[in-house]
């Protein structure tokens, strides 16, 4: 018992156990709810119920009103939930950084690439995060929504992105790191 | 009610599992496009592995139906896993 209390806090877990612990996780939302886990398609149905607020006409097409239904919807309650969960993991091993000076820029590998700077930080992140929205939009999930949860039932469009992930994610690291790569 | 509750729950342990893997570091999703620490790909792939076989266990015995698998239409497929990965290394998400 004292062993496993240790394990939960420390701060980096053998990526075997925290993998069980997802495979379990996503075992236990299908068959309770009938649900697969997924980060990206809250978005797009938080987006759909503010643009049908604002403008009915811009939304009223096939893609809002059948494949991402807006609302309050079974996965928008599940990201905020991985917020709290990332914040208890950090929380349990001490590393929380919430409020923190320096928070927002906290990785040494990143300030080493590209600079200190924390609006470089949050540009990037934005621009960043612009570019994985739109295209979980188009590839119809991200990587836990498409990548796991997709591949947990076989199908083939998870192995399709993974493959096009990788291809892409490798070749745009080899170009920010040059010839530190 | 449990339509509220269950989401949260099992947000909760997602994030956690993520966290506890380094997944919500930078370093940590870029280095595997670097091969230099291969963390993300060990628990993706032991996520999906331990998963599988219990979903399709579970499918066998008649425990469980699937929910609606998501669509394979390759060129979507994989154009959007090509830009998704330049996102991906450039934030580190």
């Amino acid at each position: 018992m004292k062993y496993i209390l240790n394990y939960i806090r420390k701060e980096e877990w053998s990526p075997y156990v925290a993998g069980v612990l997802l495979g379990l996780v996503g075992i236990v939302a299908v068959w309770v709810s009938n649900n697969l886990l997924g980060a990206s398609g809250a978005f797009e149905n938080l987006a759909g119920m503010i643009g049908k607020a604002l403008v009915p006409a811009a939304f009223d097409n096939m893609y809002f009103n059948f494949i991402m239904p807006p609302g309050i919807t079974w996965g928008v309650l599940l990201l905020v939930g991985v917020f709290f969960g990332g914040m208890l993991g950090a929380a349990t091993s001490g590393t929380l950084l919430w409020g923190k000076k320096g928070a927002a820029n906290s990785d040494a590998q990143w300030k080493r690439i590209f600079g200190p700077q924390v609006w470089k930080r949050w540009v990037l992140a934005f621009i960043g995060a612009i570019i994985l929205e739109y295209a979980a939009g188009i590839a119809g999930g991200c990587t836990s929504g498409l990548a796991i949860s997709g591949g947990m039932l076989l199908a083939p469009a998870a192995f399709l992105f993974i493959m096009g992930m990788f291809a892409s994610g490798i070749l745009t690291a080899l170009i920010i790191y040059r010839k530190n790569y | 009610m449990t339509n509220i509750v269950l989401p949260l729950i099992f947000g909760v342990f997602f994030g956690f599992s993520l966290n506890k893997a380094g997944l919500t570091k930078y370093n940590k999703i870029v280095n595997v496009f670097r091969f230099t620490d291969l963390a993300v790909l060990k628990f993706m792939m032991t996520a999906l592995v331990v998963a599988m076989s219990g979903l399709y266990a579970l499918r066998g015995l008649g425990l469980l139906t699937f929910p609606n698998v998501p669509a394979t239409y390759i060129v979507g497929n994989l154009v959007g896993g090509l830009i998704f990965g330049v996102g991906m290394a450039l934030t580190g998400y």
